[in-house]
């Protein structure tokens, strides 16, 4: 039985760095690459503005817009996954970045993803296996300088079972 | 199944073996733990202290489960905070997996009270401790205390 819920994942994690060399990791290309499984962010990072991230071969993975930017402390945005045609409607999450400073030359760094709307509770597997290792993978780049190789993690079982649900 | 549960997965470029014993050898933990160490024999059974570095103990247990390098299981009673305290046993589970060239690590702290004020407490340390540990065994330094003055 589908049980659906409007619970919140949230992520933190404290980096050796400065807010500024931290916002500049997530809203470049050249930083998300490297560390967001090989995707390119794309925006202008002004409220009401676009956002996507697009797979190495230049798909739309995930797109939204710009809620609210605060550089280099904040940014709200909607998140619709795209890569998975059954996940186009709405209603869509809302993913934010926090950056705090906390200590001397440390940033405490909260991603927040939001269901304003319910949603199949199985769907929150996904941001939940993945943003680990993608948050793992932005503090080794900013405190190491380079990525680690890491099998990314396969679809969680409940997320599939989800997806072969809509695609009946 | 536990009312309260707090869960977090960290990837780390190191091994198994390394990392396990960044999180058991006394002389590791009191790198990155922010002044704490652990006390045990780390075998099933082992009594299991948290001690500050005035050597208060703030939590004690016993070992439940060790696994070398895969999985450690504490049962984990803190001694400091009143409503904690009265709470009784948590249980804390660390998970280690190879995922590629890294080790996944996962933390389970869970407790049978609902709204538990251990499991609130340690969802806010628990963040902490683990990228101290990640920044630890990738750069050979902790991470300065992010709760210090800047």
């Amino acid at each position: 039985m589908a049980r659906l819920t409007t619970e919140s994942t949230i992520y933190i994690t404290y980096i050796a760095t400065t807010p500024e060399k931290c916002w500049e990791a997530i809203t470049t290309a050249a930083f998300t690459k490297l560390y967001f499984f090989g995707h390119t962010v794309e925006s202008d990072w002004k409220a009401g503005g676009d956002i996507i991230y697009r797979t190495p071969d230049g798909k739309v993975d995930v797109q939204g817009r710009i809620l609210e930017c605060d550089p280099p402390h904040f940014v709200r945005f909607t998140w619709r996954v795209d890569w998975i045609a059954e996940l186009r409607h709405p209603p869509d999450s809302i993913v934010s970045y926090r950056i705090e400073r906390a200590g001397d030359g440390v940033v405490r760094f909260t991603m927040t993803e939001e269901h304003p709307e319910p949603i199949d509770a199985r769907l929150l597997e996904g941001g939940r296996s993945g943003w680990p290792l993608i948050l793992s993978g932005l503090k080794s780049v900013l405190e190491t300088g380079k990525m680690f190789k890491a099998d990314p993690p396969s679809p969680p079982k409940a997320m599939q079972d989800y997806i072969k649900e809509l695609q009946k | 199944m536990s009312k309260s549960k707090f869960v977090h997965v960290t990837y780390i470029r190191t091994t198994a073996d390394k990392l396990w014993d960044a999180l058991t050898k006394a002389e590791f933990v009191k790198l990155y733990w922010f002044g704490m160490h652990q006390d045990s024999e780390w075998r099933e059974g082992s009594s299991w202290a948290m001690v500050d570095s005035k050597g208060e103990t703030w939590d004690s247990g016993k070992i439940l489960e060790a696994d070398r390098p895969h999985k450690l299981v504490i049962s984990w009673h803190h001694e400091h905070h009143a409503a904690a305290r009265a709470e009784g046993h948590s249980r804390m589970t660390y998970t280690i997996e190879k995922a590629g060239s890294v080790i996944k690590l996962t933390v389970t702290h869970e407790s049978d009270t609902e709204d538990s004020a251990l499991i609130t407490a340690v969802s806010g340390g628990w963040p902490m401790v683990l990228a101290s540990l990640k920044t630890f065994l990738e750069t050979g330094e902790a991470l300065p205390d992010p709760r210090a003055a800047a």
